[in-house]
């Protein structure tokens, strides 16, 4: 069978990748930054004493991770323009895929905060430390090395969500192979290759968070 | 030693003779299986769609209950979206695609083929009240073009407007009128027969298609390319409703009127 397998296509079509793989590299990275500033202030938000600030932090933590991230898409693109908004494909994507992951950023970011032992916290408010104070010295430093797994975790299903944007007629890697299996209909060579493709962003990423883990780790409190 | 050799020499005649049955081709196959796998759209109006009863439906689910008949098999399907009908025709996931598919000359290096049941064409769709009325005001370039991708659309599209930014949507037909409506695209290209089909599902007077045909589509059936016996059987198939006027009937029901709108 793999004789069939037609090499020689997958190199004519090296654009057609290229194309595709950066445009999902962009997508996802300023989809990853974005959803980290969104996540943070939804965390903010829902570990904050005051219910103005939890209540609606909670109610679009709860929505967002309830719904799939398809319907999410489809309702940003075809529902909000019958009430009167329309954004482009990109923008769509880009702001679908941040409100998504950004519900779960801030899920992560708080199992990481509340993580840090009680003791410690009491520690720093007895020695007259602020709550600003015990956050940057007491409670980030330890909370963001446990955090950067699961976050790298949630970084690599967004690469992997951002292929939905293809259904939105974004030109995005999984685009791609499915231009190849509709013009050449060769599915197993498009596919092959954006697999391909996607484990390179995937090993890329996984690269990015061990190098920032051991950056950002500082001394365990015994 | 030589009872070992009888018994590996017993089995590998038996394996060849198992062989030799299997290669017995798809139609016969299907009539000693008795089911028919039709490979159709999942929403692809008139021709195949989920009617307002929940009732899968339309003139190409018709015609393959029609030859199932004749066949004397049960009749399943399995529906996928435009772009996913080839690759699982060719994949074995069902054994006839019924769709309104244009025997394209690239489509025809990998598949086979039935003659034509239909012609129809390409047209420009957009939304009513808009500035576009011909096909020359189209043509330029901050003009999106909505698409099926796979699709003659997509290629009338390219050869038609060159000018103009394409948007090719993974789905089916009435994906296209809902990113018209919605201002996603401009103008949308797709069937004749399919716009007017999927128009009806729509508010009317949200659509409007602009006068000329892109192009002259015929409309064919589709089977693996070594099954010869079988797309001459549904050749003949078709020139036998042909004749004896149920395709007409269907055609007048389904296709070339919205008369299908007061049942379905």
């Amino acid at each position: 069978m793999l004789e069939y397998f037609n090499f020689r296509v997958i190199f004519e079509s090296y654009p057609l990748f290229m194309k595709g793989f950066l445009s999902t590299g962009w997508i996802s990275l300023i989809s990853l930054f974005l959803s980290l500033v969104v996540g943070t202030l939804a965390c903010a938000g829902r570990l904050s004493k005051s219910r103005f600030f939890s209540t609606p932090a909670a109610v679009y933590i709860e929505t967002i991770r309830s719904t799939p991230l398809l319907a999410q898409i489809y309702f940003f693109y075809f529902g909000l323009p019958s009430l009167g908004l329309r954004v482009p494909e990109l923008q769509t994507g880009i702001l679908a895929l941040t409100l998504n992951s950004g519900a779960y950023m801030a899920e992560i970011l708080r199992a990481g905060m509340q993580s840090v032992s009680t003791g410690q916290i009491e520690a720093g408010t007895s020695s007259g430390l602020n709550y600003f104070q015990r956050l940057r010295f007491i409670i980030l430093p330890q909370a963001i090395g446990v955090t950067i797994p699961p976050l790298l975790g949630q970084a690599i299903v967004l690469v992997k969500d951002s292929a939905l944007l293809s259904l939105i007629s974004v030109m995005e890697l999984t685009r791609a192979g499915q231009v190849l299996t509709s013009e050449r209909f060769m599915p197993a060579e498009g596919f092959f290759t954006v697999a391909v493709l996607y484990l390179i962003l995937y090993f890329m990423l996984k690269f990015l968070s061990i190098w920032w883990q051991k950056r950002l780790i500082f001394r365990q409190a015994v | 030693m030589k009872k070992t050799w009888w018994i590996l020499m017993l089995a590998v005649v038996l394996g060849l003779g198992f062989y030799g049955v299997a290669t017995a081709d798809t139609l016969d196959d299907i009539v000693k299986n008795g089911e028919l796998r039709i490979v159709c759209q999942t929403q692809g109006t008139p021709f195949s769609f989920i009617d307002k009863n929940g009732k899968r439906t339309g003139y190409a689910v018709e015609v393959a209950n029609l030859m199932g008949k004749e066949m004397g098999v049960k009749v399943t399907f399995l529906d996928y979206d435009w772009d996913g009908l080839l690759p699982a025709l060719l994949s074995k996931k069902g054994d006839v695609l019924a769709a309104d598919m244009t025997p394209t000359l690239a489509r025809a290096l990998k598949v086979s083929f039935t003659q034509p049941y239909y012609y129809t064409g390409s047209i420009i769709f957009t939304k009513k009240g808009s500035k576009f009325k011909t096909i020359g005001d189209c043509n330029k370039e901050n003009v999106n073009v909505a698409v099926l991708l796979g699709s003659t659309g997509e290629a009338d599209a390219k050869r038609v407007l060159p000018k103009a930014q394409q948007k090719a949507y993974k789905g089916g037909g009435p994906l296209l009128i809902n990113a018209v409506i919605a201002g996603h695209a401009d103008i949308g290209v797709n069937d004749d027969t399919a716009v007017v089909g999927q128009m009806a599902e729509f508010p009317p007077g949200s659509i409007e298609i602009l006068p000329g045909q892109l192009s002259k589509l015929p409309l064919a059936f589709a089977v693996r390319s070594d099954d010869a016996r079988l797309v001459q059987w549904i050749n003949l198939f078709f020139d036998w409703i042909q004749n004896d006027g149920r395709q007409e009937q269907l055609l007048k029901y389904w296709v070339t009127t919205l008369d299908w709108k007061k049942d379905h």
